[in-house]
């Protein structure tokens, strides 16, 4: 089940936005980048660790700043088209 | 986002009968050389490619013949992206149009798995088998019968679907298809493609009366749509409530294509502000050249179409016409049919069909309106239509 | 509408514009098509502009040339426009106007043969043959060349002399543009009766006529000529500036579309117009509603691009 529980700005949008496309690119970037190529593989890693870190710390930003609706067995959504969030359970519970 | 299109191939396993690449052949194909050279140039450019991210596609012919030099070609500009810095590296996609044959082989479906968070992958296929078959043939095996391509690439399609169930298919329509349109959309609909992009084309191929027979096909068509309920959830670019409206000369006055703002490379490693301008696509004119991969761009090559808009290549007629809103046109064909050689003189080919299309269009959106209204649910669909959003990620 | 009409008497008629007379072979053009030619002007009520050649005509020329009105351009003097190629500041020159044909380089090292021509001239037109290799680094220095000519032009209206020079003063007096408008407001003949937009479409490719004698131009796309077809140059404001259209094909591949060389070295002598106001409004009288404001580019492209 999915329930909308609120909206961030639209640049707060494109912030999650940005780093979650980072978080794709760097995936992918990982399944060709040989351990062999010192410099660029780690570099990768860093970056990974930290866009991850940046990543997580947007949602529990936002999260406490907008005090959004959440339960235990449950995430979040965002809908990059019109900003809004949601509140997503497996179970059907909401 | 920046539109950069690599011909990587001028070779297609299909001769379409429609197919604009009158210049396609199997000895023209992109070396690595080439590709890497267009890579870094553009990559280490930020000043003259500024845009916030970037599209990469690949074109034919027939893209995925050339799958081993997609693949070096993407992985390449992954690496370079990130080794640099760019701030592409935030936002790209990678593009291809197909034909769809190939589709299911190894070396497309390992480039795929490798990709897929950044891909777009649009097949075409035209319609019903009859409609597909009418035009995309196979290349003459010397046997001189013609064979249609339709069950090549309908053995593809359910794979397609699973993996990239948003993405739609184009669908052009010439002269000779008129007839089939409408159950050609439903039969895309039935194999599960909720968008189809659908346009007449641009060259002037059109006979007398095509227009009221375009107008029956499409008003049954949107009869269809609203009796099976298709307006939910399914997509035909024919029926847009934004066109068929009188333009502003000065408000409404830029230009409806992206040449200039997108750039094309091909084997010789000749830029063009858009695949439509290499000699490959072109009928009559010279190719366009806008620089080349060892030079850079010619800026003020550029100029003309970044300076063009609608008004100061259009017609009166068009300037002044009742239902210009949703009118195309093609920057490549204007220029291919033109009197002399310039892009600033709009061909008017599609004028009638354009009209029977907004006629067909009014239509479908009055039938649509009413319908819902009658059920209470009109208010309830207006305001769907304004949130709608095409995509939600799981965080 | 149309209103001049240039008319070659000879393949090696006199260049007095950006486009060099690649042809060397003299072929005067015969006394049949000079003869058609005057018609066409005058059925079209057109003035005439003859371009000579480096030699003397037969008699039989110069009686028809003088049976309409017209003007001479040429490279000796006696002419309406004397035409100097290079830059020689002890040329002979008694006509009101004299076009010097130069190069950017040439004419930067040579300020003081311009001011010397100047002051004998009623009028002298400076035309750039090196536009089509105009680096950003050569724009620069003709930026400089131009402060340095305006400071001496205000010296000399500041002490009563007023020169006119196309590069600093025609600006002052306009009030809308005032360009070429080849092939829109005039009509090439060459010596063989075809008709071009202007000369330089001749000398680059003989093939690239307009039309033929006594028909008249059969212009295709002719709207591109206009400034009201030309996206860029119709907000622009360095009304000066000659909007070469063969410039523009060389430079962009269309005619109504100004390559950054043309755009930028109009806007240096614009801008320098508009510090030579500046300067001497304080000494005169005239020029009192006259007013160029100050603007941030130099390649009016900027502001359009969408």
């Amino acid at each position: 089940m999915k329930k909308y529980v609120g909206k961030v700005t639209v640049a707060e949008r494109d912030d999650i936005r940005r780093l979650f496309e980072r978080r794709n690119g760097l995936d992918e970037l990982a399944m060709i980048v040989d351990r062999e190529d010192d410099e660029l593989y780690e570099s990768l890693v860093s970056d990974t660790r930290d866009t991850d870190a940046r990543f997580h710390e947007w949602w529990r930003r936002m999260s406490a700043a907008y005090k959004w609706e959440s339960v235990s067995e449950g995430h979040w959504e965002i809908d990059f088209e019109t900003c809004g969030i949601f509140l997503v359970v497996s179970d059907g519970s909401l | 986002m920046k539109h950069i299109t690599f011909i990587v191939t001028k070779d297609c396993q299909l001769a379409c009968k429609y197919c604009y690449l009158v210049g396609k052949n199997t000895g023209e194909r992109m070396s690595w050389p080439t590709a890497k050279a267009a890579i870094d140039y553009i990559l280490g450019n930020r000043e003259i490619f500024d845009d916030d991210g970037v599209v990469w596609e690949f074109i034919g012919g027939e893209p995925f013949l050339e799958i081993d030099l997609i693949d070096r070609i993407c992985d390449y500009i992954k690496r370079e992206m990130f080794r640099l810095g760019h701030p592409w590296f935030d936002n790209y996609r990678f593009l291809f149009a197909t034909n769809g044959i190939n589709y299911g082989s190894a070396k497309v479906q390992a480039f795929i798995s490798k990709n897929i968070k950044h891909l777009s992958i649009g097949i075409t296929i035209d319609g019903t088998q009859r409609k597909h078959d009418l035009n995309r043939i196979w290349k003459d095996d010397g046997t001189g019968e013609e064979r249609g391509s339709y069950a090549d690439v309908l053995r593809n399609i359910p794979l397609w679907r699973r993996q990239f169930p948003n993405d739609g298919t184009k669908v052009t329509i010439s002269s000779e298809d008129i007839p089939y349109i409408k159950e050609s959309v439903l039969h895309l609909y039935s194999l599960g493609i909720r968008d189809v992009k659908i346009n007449c084309v641009f060259e002037d191929v059109w006979r007398e009366g095509d227009d009221r027979l375009f107008e029956d096909q499409l008003v049954e068509l949107a009869d269809a749509i609203v009796d099976n309920g298709y307006y939910n959830g399914y997509d035909c670019s024919f029926f847009n409530e934004r066109i068929g409206r009188p333009l502003d000369p000065e408000v409404d006055n830029s230009n409806w294509c992206g040449s200039g703002r997108m750039l094309s490379v091909d084997a010789a490693g000749n830029f063009y502000p858009c695949t439509r301008f290499a000699a490959y696509s072109l009928r009559v004119k010279r190719p366009r050249i806008i620089g080349n991969v060892r030079d850079g761009i010619d800026l003020n090559k550029l100029r003309p179409f970044l300076s063009l808009d609608r008004t100061t290549q259009s017609p009166g007629k068009c300037i002044e016409c009742e239902v210009a809103s949703g009118c195309a046109w093609c920057q490549g064909e204007n220029y291919d049919a033109a009197l002399t050689d310039t892009i600033f003189q709009r061909s008017t080919a599609i004028c009638l069909m354009h009209k029977a299309r907004v006629r067909a269009n009014n239509y479908y959106w009055n039938r649509l309106y009413r319908k819902l209204a009658d059920e209470g649910r009109r208010e309830e669909f207006e305001n769907k239509r304004k949130s709608q959003s095409t995509q939600s990620f799981s965080c | 509408m149309l209103k001049y009409l240039v008319v070659l008497l000879d393949r090696t008629s006199a260049a007095f514009c950006h486009a060099d007379n690649p042809y060397s072979v003299r072929e005067l053009m015969p006394l049949p098509v000079l003869q058609e030619a005057l018609l066409f002007a005058m059925k079209e009520n057109l003035s005439v502009q003859f371009v000579y050649p480096d030699y003397e005509l037969p008699d039989e020329y110069v009686s028809m040339i003088d049976s309409v009105d017209h003007i001479d351009i040429r490279h000796v003097v006696g002419g309406d426009v004397c035409v100097l190629d290079g830059m020689d500041g002890d040329a002979e020159i008694d006509g009101d106007n004299v076009v010097i044909r130069t190069t950017s380089v040439e004419l930067i090292d040579n300020l003081p043969s311009l001011i010397g021509l100047m002051s004998r001239a009623t009028h002298v037109a400076v035309v750039l043959t090196d536009m089509l290799s105009m680096s950003d680094e050569r724009l620069g220095r003709y930026g400089e060349f131009l402060s340095d000519l305006e400071r001496e032009v205000a010296g000399m209206i500041q002490s009563g002399v007023v020169p006119q020079i196309n590069l600093l003063t025609d600006r002052l007096f306009l009030a809308e543009m005032n360009n070429c408008n080849a092939g829109w407001e005039s009509v090439t003949v060459a010596p063989d009766g075809r008709l071009y937009v202007c000369p330089a479409f001749y000398y680059e490719d003989e093939s690239d006529s307009i039309g033929r004698l006594p028909a008249g131009p059969d212009m295709r796309n002719g709207r591109l000529l206009r400034l009201d077809h030309a996206p860029i140059c119709r907000r622009c404001d360095a009304f000066q500036c000659r909007r070469c259209v063969w410039l523009n094909r060389k430079l962009t591949l269309e005619v109504n579309t100004p390559g950054r060389e043309q755009c930028v070295v109009s806007h240096l002598e614009r801008n320098a117009s508009r510090r030579l106001l500046e300067r001497i409004r304080p000494a005169v009288d005239f020029l009192r509603d006259n007013d160029i404001c100050e603007i941030d580019y130099l390649d009016p492209f900027e502001t359009i691009r969408l």
